[in-house]
């Protein structure tokens, strides 16, 4: 054995070691360094939310004089949200799901249709919600609607529906073929695999990509900005107008008294327990449903 | 059980979904439609280039140029971008190649909880920490005088809100290197750097270039986190450290109350449209890219 | 005859979390022979050829107790470099992990980590071993190819080419046969055979033909514990314990 390129040899793996270490130290201040700017962001809402967190805040309407600082909650823009994102999830449901069905049970998938629906879906998914406030509103001037619940509702029922459909593709085009062969074989039409053995089968997906629509729906202000308009009442009908969170927290944060903007935060606050609310439900339930499922 | 009897005992429900599938492919053509309708008036009466490429925003003297916000669309989303990559690519690498058990679990809810956190949460604590930041301290570091509102202030800001996504993406993407093939990388003798560099980094490129790019057309239509920082000045911004206003900004100001002044309508609608084509545009070219590379390493 | 063993285990513990996986093993590795590891599945063969060369640190949840030595050297020792004793011992595994490059750069990949930057002397190598692989007169026209386009029998070979051309002493088979037809099997069985009298062959497989063929010593694992060890002729044809009977002949399985 001779030494000289065995001590080269440790002599490079010294300098390859360092460079790993180097990068690894890199690495690991990248790491923290966004797990605390992140973390960071969660805990200056909470602190600066603490004054102004009241129990009327989510139990009441906005008072009169509330927006100069006086008693009131913001009861109407809970609720409004809440309105609006269900409806909208319902909506685009009821259209993403057949869609999704009929792209992946009826068509052959290089055909040039199914090329052409999904690429409509990756146009729809790229285009910015503000982009769907925008024609929202044309909508609205041209059935001359005023700025409502169901104007906001559709907005963002469209803005929520690429986002399904692509969630939905994804999980259906995941359930094993010779699943949908085996059902085949035993008698049964396309629909009735699609309905009875595919959809069991993507369950678990639908409802972690139907809360995760939501979780989107809910905090998008460009969408219901021009649309759904504002109201210190609760909404009673489609066609009033509906109060929304996310414009809740925008409105109060440019207000020149402070009062009002702490409850800014407060409503921030309020905002983030409901978006983490979704996405602890959404993994808990992804996790009990996906019991039964055969991969 | 024919083929035939199947397909028409079939018949009913396949033409019941159709139309629904053909919705999109309707929406996204009326989109587009019925901005270019809207916008027609002005592109009738103005070249297309003189309307995108001159920098003059005086809508009640009918001058309708669009440059200064295409610029601040352009300034924002590429320094969040140039910002929130490499930080992206470090972070998913450590959590996926070194972060111990523990970490990642830490980690992971967190990051869905923040990818999913709406951005006028984000906008707000860019009014409160990001804008005193950049006017306090990192623009009189670099010499400068700032408001704080600046295109700084809006990348930074939606820089840490794209991260999560981008990361979480890119953390799944490495995952699905197999760990075999990790190993036979390491029992050649590589250090696990090594391994990461020459093999992981080859194998989840595509998936981490898509990653990017929905970071990327993310921060493109970003609005109101935007909005509440970067100052919306309609001028050209000469630096980081200067307010811009990007396309979506005008819209969100502007276009709920537009109808008094001749042209402004068609121009915010061609905003629209500009801002409709540019992140589309920008997305199909992505996908079509990352199509072809994946059909050449296949 | 007097076998010399560079590569020795001695009460070597495994544990996945509270999972005793390997009991208290202690064998010694014969130099330039091929020494076949048989047992049951889940009985631990995997598991401790991974510890030969530390793969098994990769891993959380794993501890590892007792000692190997590599040459005298006790590689869990802190302080030994774990990439220098990774490169002393080529691993070859169940399906082959061709890197994503060209197939030239898969057999490079090892030289160049070490510093290697000569072109002509890497193409000599390059050549050499794909020769010794016995890959060489099927890729010579197409080494700039993805390795990804080989058949999988090529790809086992290319791995085999690109584990030697570290230089390893300890070659590690995990079932290195197991996704090849019959006759890229036996391809690499030949070339399995050929290189014994360079370097100390550790083979996992289950098939027992395959055992007949190439093994000139034998280790049967049952539960994690190493119930015989001997040579070859002795363990698969008379075997002292009635667990490697029962399994020779198919009882166990
Ligand atoms: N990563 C792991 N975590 C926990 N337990 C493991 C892990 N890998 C293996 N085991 C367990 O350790 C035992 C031995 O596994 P090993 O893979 O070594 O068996 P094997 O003999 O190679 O089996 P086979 O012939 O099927 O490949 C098994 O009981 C297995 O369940
Ligand atoms: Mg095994």
């Amino acid at each position: 054995m001779n030494n000289e390129p065995e001590r080269g040899i440790q002599r490079k793996l010294r300098k390859r070691l360092r460079v790993e270490s180097f990068f690894k130290l890199l690495m690991a201040a990248s790491t923290w360094l966004v797990l605390a700017s992140l973390v960071l962001i969660l805990a200056i809402i909470l602190w600066k939310s603490l004054p102004a967190l009241k129990l009327s805040m989510i139990t009441r309407n906005p008072g009169s004089g509330y927006y100069l600082g006086r008693e009131g909650g913001i009861l109407n823009a809970i609720l409004g949200s809440l309105q609006v994102v269900f409806g909208a999830t319902l909506l685009a449901l009821a259209i993403a799901l057949p869609a999704v069905v009929f792209l992946t049970s009826y068509l052959r998938q290089k055909s040039w249709l199914a090329e052409l629906i999904r690429f409509s879906l990756d146009v729809l998914w790229g285009i910015p919600s503000i982009v769907y406030g925008a024609f929202g509103f044309l909508i609205m001037i041209t059935f001359h609607l005023r700025a409502s619940l169901l104007a906001g509702m559709i907005t963002v029922a469209m803005v929520e529906l690429p986002i399904l459909s692509r969630a939905l593709e994804e999980t259906i085009r995941l359930v094993p073929s010779d699943l949908k062969e085996a059902t085949y074989s035993l008698g049964a039409s396309r629909w009735q695999t699609a309905t009875r053995v595919v959809l069991r089968q993507v369950f678990p997906g639908l409802v972690t990509a139907v809360l995760m629509a939501m979780g989107r729906g809910l905090g998008d202000a460009a969408a219901v900005l021009f649309t759904a308009g504002y109201t210190d009442k609760i909404t009673t009908s489609l066609l009033q107008p509906v109060a929304t969170l996310p414009l809740a927290i925008f409105f109060q944060l440019n207000s020149p008294f402070p009062e009002v903007q702490q409850r800014a935060y407060a409503s921030a606050a309020i905002l983030t327990v409901l978006v983490l609310f979704i996405s602890l439900a959404s993994r808990r339930l992804s996790r009990r449903l996906g019991r039964h499922k055969i991969s | 059980m024919s083929i035939q009897r199947l397909s028409r005992r079939d018949r009913g429900p396949e033409l019941a979904t159709a139309p629904f599938a053909f919705f999109p492919v309707a929406l996204a053509g009326a989109i587009f439609l019925a901005l270019l309708i809207k916008a027609w008036p002005l592109l009738s009466l103005k070249s297309l280039s003189s309307l995108i490429f001159s920098s003059t925003w005086l809508p009640s003297r009918g001058h309708f140029g669009l440059w200064p916000f295409i610029l601040g669309t352009i300034w924002v989303t590429i320094s969040a971008f140039v910002l929130a990559v490499p930080v992206a690519i470090l972070t998913s690498l450590y959590l996926s190649e070194y972060a111990p058990a523990r970490v990642k679990r830490i980690f992971q809810p967190i990051l869905d909880l923040l990818a999913g956190l709406p951005s006028v949460i984000y906008g707000m604590w860019g009014v409160l920490i990001v804008v005193p930041l950049v006017s306090k301290y990192l623009a009189p570091f670099f010499g400068r005088q700032s408001s704080g509102y600046s295109i700084l202030a809006a990348s930074l800001v939606l820089a840490l809100m794209i991260l999560p996504t981008i990361i979480s993406v890119s953390v799944e993407v490495l995952n699905s290197v197999p760990l075999a093939l990790k190993e036979a990388a390491l029992s050649l003798g590589a250090t696990r750097f090594e391994v990461i560099r020459y093999v992981v980094m080859k194998k989840s490129f595509p998936g981490m270039l898509a990653a990017c790019v929905l970071g990327l057309s993310r921060a493109f239509g970003e609005t109101i986190a935007v909005l509440m920082v970067v100052g919306n000045v309609p001028a050209i911004p000469r630096s980081l450290f200067s307010p811009a206003y990007p396309l979506p900004a005008l819209l969100a100001n502007n276009y709920g109350e537009m109808m008094s002044i001749p042209g402004y309508e068609s121009a915010l609608n061609l905003a629209a449209l500009l801002l409709l084509v540019i992140v589309v545009g920008f997305s199909l070219l992505a996908r079509w890219y990352l199509v072809r590379i994946s059909r050449r390493s296949s | 005859m007097n076998q010399t063993s560079r590569l020795r285990v001695e009460n070597l513990n495994v544990f996945y979390g509270q999972n005793h996986v390997l009991k208290n093993i202690s064998l010694s590795l014969p130099d330039n022979r091929i020494t076949v590891i048989i047992g049951p599945s889940g009985c631990g063969k995997t598991t401790l050829l991974r510890s030969l060369n530390r793969l098994l640190d990769e891993q959380e949840g794993v501890r590892v107790e007792g000692r190997v030595f590599l040459d005298g050297q006790d590689i869990y020792q802190p302080g030994v470099d774990i990439t220098l004793v990774r490169k002393r011992m080529g691993l070859l595994s169940q399906k082959p992990q061709v890197l994503p490059m060209s197939i030239y750069d898969n057999v490079a990949f090892g030289p160049r980590l070490l510093g290697l930057r000569d072109r002509r002397h890497l193409d000599d190598l390059v050549e050499k071993y794909l020769r010794l692989a016995g890959l060489w007169e099927e890729v010579k026209g197409r080494l700039q190819e993805p390795a990804s386009r080989l058949s999988i029998g090529q790809q086992q070979r290319l791995c085999l080419a690109r584990g030697l051309a570290v230089e390893p002493e300890v070659i590690l088979g995990d079932e290195p046969t197991s996704a090849l037809d019959p006759q890229s099997s036996r391809n690499v069985e030949t070339q399995l055979l050929n290189l014994k009298e360079n370097y100390t062959i550790v083979l996992v497989t289950h098939i027992l033909r395959q055992a007949r063929r190439l093994a000139d010593y034998v280790a049967f694992l049952y539960f994690g514990e190493l119930i015989e060890f001997g040579p070859a002729s002795e363990v698969l044809i008379s075997p002292r314990d009635s667990r490697t009977r029962a399994y020779i002949t198919g009882e166990i399985s």
